[in-house]
């Protein structure tokens, strides 16, 4: 089967090993563009969130390369990101397509149709292949996300404009075609030595730093947040990741699909503000901002599609932790309207007010 | 807070004049869920500690759980511990059965018996916040029977008779409030000539509910209204909207 999927970040050059792996054809849809949301909105419920529509749009523009399967991922609320799937499938049924579509959740009804569902995923392969394609998946997703971290470092103090984000995506094409576990490892200490390379000594460090939270998709996908993480480095911020997508594909899918998964760390960060589990990233968001303002932070963005039902809830709450814990805390709601200009206006306001506020401290 | 749907914003505006004539103790429960296996929203799960922001602090808020994701005993078993912090077991097991007495008449009550009137009947579905609300809803009902409909709600179908999984979604819906929508429609969908959806602005279970039961109604060739209600809705233009769509129901039945 061709199967296409949609984008979050560079999680596309781990799932098309996995694909592999699976003995399916990985179909990578292009990355986000102006096309890919005019396809997802105008099919997709007025007010369905973003996500929802550059997801839908991923899918129409994989479809169009010729994939048909779809791959998504599910779940039980409370969140809308449970029902995504569903109410894309009967989309894509409604415009005619004929994909098979699955999505990857624990399902209801025990174990025959955990199994029905294990037999839709695999394809023809052997257990070697999938073995060897599990292991790639994860290697590569881990090297992506220490390689990006370290560019969050080196990014402020880069010696050429843009070199530090060029150099990422010439060495995670090279890092995509990587058929071997030492080829990954080889791949990821060179780039990593190669970003070090890049920083200009001369420049001194401007110890900003800023943590950035919310929804994860919003958070992972640069298309989406208009490459935040990108426009923090060039205003000389080092951005503090509090999501990372190993971690968490470790944690929500393969511990919460055997139920190991606790909040407790979340909930002890989280106590006075919030005292349960609100869906989504909305305990994420309160822990990790109590968190961040205990560290050494000099800010927090917080940024989340609009109408995103737990970061609402979340939104509502921060400004009493902001002035509790004496930081900065800026939310950012994105949408398809959402316009670069404005939004790097306001980035560089609230990175203004951060230095201004450093300096009088000091 | 500018996200927030019309609900939420209601719920905080009614907290803050109780903390205004002094109520010392105000009870906000955080209802996770009223029914195995489902949520009501993330808005409402977070509701209590919401209200912290807003609330001055003389004002306690008391938030107990109830969270029936478990099952009705699991529920049960919530209200009962939310009595025994106020009374004794044995008045609180009196209480509960009282209570739950009452509350099973007041929905048999509700109930549909089949009725043959020549009417257009109209299936008026949304979260039960807004439908059963007048304020909140603009009068909707009223001004629907106004206009000479018979009105159907959700409230009306017999409990046991809401299928959880209706035709209308090939997958379970986990939110309460979307799952009575699509059942109601479900149940109804034979019986009445025209649906009216209420949404609120932003609430995210009803972006995909309106989606469903749009597709739902016009498979069936059933004209759907989807109203969104906000702070800024006017009654006027809501009405204008409502005629218009009764006149269709008329000119339609009429041939």
């Amino acid at each position: 089967m061709k199967v296409t999927f949609p984008h979050m970040g560079y999680a596309y050059i781990a799932i098309e090993a996995l694909l592999s792996g699976l003995g399916h054809e990985p179909i990578t849809p292009p990355p986000g563009t102006r096309n890919t949301l005019e396809l997802g909105t105008r099919y997709s419920p007025e007010e369905a969130c973003l996500p929802f529509k550059t997801i839908l749009g991923n899918m129409l523009e994989g479809i169009e390369l010729g994939a048909d399967g779809v791959l998504m991922l599910g779940g039980w609320g409370p969140c809308r990101l449970g029902y995504y799937g569903e109410i894309q499938r009967i989309i894509l049924l409604d415009l005619g397509k004929q994909v098979e579509f699955v999505t990857l959740e624990v399902p209801e009804g025990g174990l025959p149709k955990a199994l029905g569902l294990a037999r839709r995923i695999l394809g023809p392969t052997d257990v070697k292949e999938l073995w060897l394609g599990c292991r790639l998946a994860w290697a590569k997703m881990n090297a992506i996300d220490e390689l990006e971290n370290l560019a969050l470092k080196v990014r402020p103090r880069e010696k050429d404009h843009g070199a530090t984000s060029c150099l990422l995506a010439r060495e995670f094409q090279r890092l995509r075609g990587a058929a071997t576990i030492k080829d990954i490892r080889a791949i990821h200490q060179e780039t990593g030595q190669g970003l070090l390379d890049l920083v200009d000594r001369r420049k001194p460090p401007t110890g900003m730093r800023i943590g950035v939270l919310g929804e994860i998709y919003t958070v992972v996908e640069p298309f989406v947040n208009l490459r935040l993480e990108e426009r923090l480095g060039y205003l000389g911020v080092e951005v503090v990741r509090t999501i990372s997508l190993p971690k968490w594909v470790e944690e929500h899918i393969f511990q919460n699909a055997f139920g190991f998964y606790t909040r407790r760390e979340l909930l002890r960060s989280a106590a006075g503000y919030l005292s349960g589990f609100i869906g989504g990233h909305g305990l994420e968001s309160i822990a990790r901002s109590v968190d961040l303002a205990q560290g050494s932070v000099d800010g927090i963005i917080h940024i989340f599609p609009l109408a995103c039902m737990p970061e609402v809830v979340a939104q509502g709450i921060l400004p009493q932790i902001s002035q509790d814990k004496d930081v900065p805390i800026l939310s950012l709601v994105v949408d398809e309207h959402a316009g670069e200009a404005g939004f790097q206006t306001r980035l560089e306001a609230f990175v203004d007010l951060l230095q201004r506020r450093v300096r009088v401290c000091q | 807070m500018d996200g927030a749907c019309l609900a939420i914003k209601s719920y905080v505006g009614h907290a803050l004049y109780l903390a205004q004539q002094g109520v010392s103790l105000l009870f906000a429960p955080q209802v996770i869920s009223i029914s195995h296996k489902e949520y009501t929203c993330p808005s409402l799960l977070g509701l209590p500690d919401l209200l912290r922001q807003y609330v001055p602090p003389s004002t306690e808020i008391f938030a107990p759980v109830l969270d029936a994701r478990k099952g009705e005993r699991a529920l049960a078993l919530c209200y009962r511990r939310l009595g025994k912090t106020f009374a004794p077991g044995s008045i609180v097991r009196q209480a509960w059965n009282q209570a739950h007495k009452a509350q099973l008449a007041w929905e048999q009550s509700l109930w549909l018996p089949n009725d043959n009137s020549q009417e257009l009947k109209v299936l008026l579905i949304g979260p039960r916040y807004l439908t059963d609300d007048p304020f909140l809803s603009g009068n909707i009902i009223d001004r629907l029977e106004g206009l000479g409909m018979r009105v159907y709600t959700a409230a009306q179908v017999r409990g046991g008779r809401m299928s959880p999984q209706s035709r209308t979604a090939g997958k379970r819906l986990f939110w309460s409030n979307a799952r009575q929508s699509v059942g109601a429609l479900e149940h109804f969908v034979d019986q009445v000539n025209g649906v009216v959806n209420l949404a609120p602005f932003g609430c995210g279970a009803e972006s995909f509910v309106v989606a469903l039961v749009e597709r739902r109604a016009r498979n069936q060739g059933l004209p759907s209204l989807t109203v969104n209600l906000d702070e800024h809705t006017s009654t006027l233009g809501m009405m204008t909207r409502l005629e218009a769509f009764c006149d269709l129901l008329e000119r339609k039945e009429s041939g």
